[in-house]
């Protein structure tokens, strides 16, 4: 069983992963229309590089836009989620163990201890992230059960790895079912909103541009993001 | 003189002494006569909204509600109208300065009449003076024909006029203003009173002048008063100068209680139109409301030299 | 009844049709028969297959529901954070509905549609800055008023507007007799205080040509006067055309996007006659919006630019402070505390925050910024047509409260607004709220304070 989640079932939902979003890219990109979306992407292209680069980087900084400090709680969750979410899995020692035993590379990677704690830090991010859904009013009446469902697939490589690192109950049951958790995230990523993984800085990017060509990015110093 | 009269009216009793005017001039001048009304201030954004000029409400204006307004001013000058024979009404939305000076201009009217009072009992009386106040004086300073304002009833006919006083600074709108009583008291055959005063307050607030300042003045003003009109009246002599020192509307009243006049003809000119000092500006202000007779004000020549015909 | 005598799925392009709606007090019958109204759901659904792509479709399908977007907006903050006015909700449950229905939905859906595309939206564009994803609701609620036009369901004074702009190639029943008239009026009331000040019209090759708001020349044609008495000031060798002077565009508000190039394509036909040198617009923050920013687009302009250079009015008066063809009387400069009102039209979605500040550097002393300001100011609370819509009079004096608490947090008695939109909701916010404050225009309050050389002044006999 851990052979076949690991082999071939690993090389299909990578693939699926990596093609489905490389269709997400095309499919975005081409259905751009300067007119309709009345922003010239193809001219003024400077203006419009320079518009996007701002209008992901200062999204990507905590606290770096007025968003970010309106909600200074809700940010700290969001960066410290996206962050141990994305950092975790890439430098975790174990899948740099496989990586070297299947590809003869590795990454970089955290203490053990950390990566403990990171892991954490995604579980309880995730359980105040549900909690604001459901306290918040204007969170709640936003709030479908397909929300909880794409958190659940986000979390779940991270709550059966713990599981599994620390062998509570059956190792081999929640290897597996870390191994099938983690196959579902990479599948659900382009066919769900987890497809913001990439769609984000395309989405940041056409808003960008969108000030940067037209907004007032030719008369500016630049949206004050 | 007068073919084309427009009353404008508030239609409300504050313009009561002024209709009587209007449609007494219309009969008695074989003139046209509009009676023109201003019901609503529209906004300056996007809105089909306009505030109301008597109660200062928000009203959705359509076609109807233009007619019903015409409707009701034909009752308010029902009497009035009994015996007319050239008028017509108007109601027409804008702001009732703009409105008034678009309609004299578009019919090359002769003469525009306004009241100038609301009776304090009035709903939004203050509010509403204020309206009054600033459109008069705005009409008064831009239009083209002589502008008479009526505040109080007014007795006597305007053919039967037997004084008429004519205030001026020897501006060139007070040239304007002369011309034009002079043809008004020729055609009417009334008598025409040239008055200036010595501003004793004009050069520096507080100081008052010494009586040998004053003397001098009021001789230069004599100089001027013969050099300036006196040459254009030409062979008309029902004439009389006054000159006085004092404030100079003060003094304007004073006189033309004096010589009973039937009317007061002043040139209005202050470049400043500031809507909070509207009532309490200029000296053509203070005049209108306190003048016992009907004031006109001509401040372009347009209609001040007769016509050739 | 499919198709209502005066709500249907026509334009409305003459002057009969134009008439028979104006005609229907406060559109009462007219909102009669909307509530009869067919909707035509299969061109509904051609119409977004068509046009309502990646862009669109990604914003709805990535939208995380965090609700980041609530407090951007000043109508969930006006109706005391009710989560029907979260902004993600109000997109999310008109637009996301219709295409999960693949566009079947009935009339009284389509008028829930039009109530939250104009009296829960002026497509300020707040939101978008609040969004982490970039997801501009603003943009996409303006796309279904386009959508509700289309069927049928625009409030309508808008219907009445965008026809308007199709019959007179203006706001309002102006024709170009009426408008060249009123400068020609204009410039005969004003020429005795001001020797020499002309409003020259159709001049060729000018360095400046000037546009306007249609009420200006209808109601306020001081406004126009006011202008004209800068621009010689100033010095400027100016026009104004006879044709392609209007530069609002009620069409925008009502998402009537073929009165919108039609509107547009009249103003840079004057550009193209008259080859001014840079046009400038008047006082007004949706008319900036639909020319210069929007409007190339309509039109097909493939660099996105108007023909000539365009300037809102604000950047002519800077530059004017800043180079000295205007100077202030420091004796005249504004002692009390004073605020300013940034349009969203030409602040956010244009840029030009930093002239608004040059401006009150040289004419106040005690210039107070609201909190927020510049790109992230509130709307004033009438924006994108809903001062003009009497259906939702209510929503929007309700909208003003934000802007009322922003004016009375700076402590200024005086509110700078040029736009006609934005001084519009100040005067009325005012008169519902009556917080004891004044508002103007940019014109007027320049002329109270400019210095006038002696050879602008009429000469004394």
């Amino acid at each position: 069983m851990y052979e076949f989640v690991t082999g071939p079932l690993a090389w299909l939902s990578f693939g699926i992963f990596f093609i489905g979003l490389l269709y997400r890219l095309v499919w975005y990109i081409r259905g751009l229309n300067w007119q309709m979306d009345r922003v010239t992407y193809s001219v003024n292209v400077a203006y419009g590089i320079r518009g996007a680069l701002r209008s992901i980087f200062f999204w990507l900084v905590p606290f770096g836009t007025h968003s970010w400090r309106f909600y200074p709680g809700f940010t700290i969750l969001v960066f410290v989620f996206h962050i141990c979410l994305l950092a975790t899995p890439i430098f975790l020692m174990g899948h740099n163990v496989l990586l070297l035993e299947r590809f003869g590379f590795s990454l970089p990677t955290l203490p053990e201890g950390l990566a403990d704690v990171m892991t954490l830090a995604v579980i309880v991010a995730a359980v105040f992230i549900i909690l604001r859904r459901i306290a918040l009013p204007e969170v709640r009446i936003l709030t479908k059960p397909y929300d909880f469902l794409v958190l659940a697939i986000a979390v779940a490589p991270f709550l059966t790895g713990f599981l599994a690192y620390h062998q509570v109950g059956s190792y081999d049951f929640w290897i597996v079912a870390h191994v099938l958790s983690g196959e579902i995230m990479l599948v659900a990523i382009p066919f769900t909103k987890l497809s913001h993984f990439l769609l984000f800085f395309l989405s940041r990017a056409q808003l960008g541009m969108d000030y940067g060509i037209k907004r007032g990015g030719m008369k500016n110093k630049g949206m004050a993001w | 003189m007068f073919k084309k009269i427009l009353f404008a009216t508030t239609a409300s009793p504050a313009c009561d002494n002024a209709a009587k005017v209007a449609f007494d001039l219309e009969m008695k001048w074989d003139a046209e006569l509009c009676v023109f009304h201003v019901l609503g201030v529209p906004s300056r954004g996007f809105s089909s909204f306009v505030t109301d000029v008597r109660t200062g409400e928000n009203e959705q204006i359509d076609p109807d509600y233009v007619d019903w307004v015409t409707e009701e001013m034909k009752n308010t000058y029902a009497d009035l109208l009994k015996d007319s024979e050239n008028s017509t009404l108007e109601a027409v939305i804008g702001v009732p300065h703009r409105e008034i000076l678009r309609k004299a201009r578009a019919d090359n009217v002769d003469l525009i009449i306004m009241g100038a009072h609301t009776r304090d009992e009035d709903i939004g009386a203050a509010r509403y003076r204020s309206v009054v106040g600033s459109t008069m004086q705005k009409v008064a300073k831009s239009a083209r024909c002589p502008v008479v304002i009526i505040s109080r009833p007014c007795t006597t006919c305007w053919k039967l006029f037997s004084n008429i006083v004519v205030g001026t600074d020897f501006s060139k709108p007070a040239t304007s203003s002369f011309l034009w009583a002079a043809r008004l008291a020729k055609e009417v055959n009334a008598r025409l009173h040239l008055f200036h005063a010595v501003d004793i307050h004009a050069s520096e607030p507080g100081k008052v002048k010494g009586q040998a300042e004053i003397e001098a003045h009021i001789e230069a003003a004599r100089k001027k008063i013969d050099a300036k009109y006196l040459s254009q009246l030409k062979g008309f002599d029902n004439y009389e100068i006054g000159i006085r020192e004092g404030t100079p509307y003060v003094e304007i009243l004073k006189f033309a209680r004096e010589k009973q006049a039937d009317l007061i003809v002043m040139a209005h000119h202050t470049r400043e139109i500031d809507p909070e000092l509207a009532l309490l500006g200029s000296t053509v202000e203070q005049v209108v409301l306190r003048s016992s007779c009907p004031v006109a004000s001509v401040n372009h020549p347009d209609k001040a030299i007769a016509e050739k015909s | 009844m499919p198709e209502g005598i005066l709500c249907n799925k026509q334009v409305v392009d003459t002057k009969e049709k134009l008439n028979a709606l104006l005609a229907d007090k406060s559109g009462k019958q007219y909102y009669a028969e909307m509530k009869l109204l067919d909707v035509d759901t299969k061109a509904l659904w051609a119409t977004l297959e068509k046009t309502c792509r990646s862009r669109l479709r990604t914003w709805l399908e990535i939208c995380a529901h965090c609700g980041m977007c609530a407090d951007s907006c000043y109508f969930y903050l006006a109706n005391d954070k009710d989560p029907k006015q979260v902004p993600s909700y109000k997109i999310q449950s008109t637009l996301g509905e219709i295409i999960k229905r693949k566009g079947k939905v009935d009339n009284d859906f389509m008028r829930m549609v039009m109530d939250t595309a104009w009296s829960k939206c002026s497509c300020c564009n707040r939101c978008a800055t609040y969004c982490p994803f970039g997801i501009d609701m603003g943009v996409m609620l303006g796309y279904v008023r386009g959508l509700c036009f289309a069927q049928g369901f625009v409030p309508w004074e808008l219907k009445i507007g965008s026809g308007m702009h199709r019959i007179y190639n203006a706001q309002m029943d102006i024709t170009t007799e009426d408008w060249v008239d009123t400068c020609e009026w204009m410039a005969e009331e004003y020429e005795e205080d001001w020797p020499g000040l002309e409003i020259p019209v159709d001049k060729e090759n000018a360095d400046i040509i000037y546009t306007v708001n249609a009420r200006e020349p209808k109601h306020y044609p001081e406004d126009l006067a006011e202008a004209a008495i800068l621009f010689h000031l100033a010095g400027e060798n100016w026009t104004v055309p006879s044709q392609g002077w209007e530069e609002t565009s009620l069409a925008m508000f009502a998402g009537d996007w073929g009165a919108c190039k039609i509107q547009v394509e009249s103003v840079y036909a004057a550009m193209d006659r008259l080859k001014p040198k840079r046009m400038v617009v008047t006082e007004c923050g949706h008319a900036y919006r639909a020319t210069v920013i929007e409007g190339p687009y309509w039109a097909g302009l493939k660099s996105g630019k108007t023909p000539v250079e365009s300037f809102h009015y604000v950047e002519w008066v800077a530059e004017a402070l800043r180079t000295g063809k205007l100077k202030i009387d420091p004796a005249k400069r504004i002692k009390e505390p004073v605020t300013y009102q940034d349009s969203c039209n030409y602040v956010r979605n244009a840029g030009l925050g930093d002239c608004a500040r040059e401006i009150m550097s040289y004419v106040a002393e005690d210039f107070r910024e609201m909190r927020p300001c510049r790109e992230h100011n509130f709307c004033c609370g009438g924006g994108g047509g809903l001062n003009g819509i009497g259906l939702y009079r209510q929503q929007r004096n309700t909208a003003l409260k934000v802007k009322r608490d922003q004016i009375l947090a700076t402590g200024a008695k005086m509110v700078v607004a040029p736009c006609h939109n934005c001084w519009d909701a100040i005067r009325d916010l005012e008169e519902v709220y009556k917080i004891g404050i004044r508002w103007t225009f940019l014109k007027p309050m320049l002329l109270g304070m400019v210095e006038v050389p002696e050879h602008f002044k009429p000469q004394e006999e």
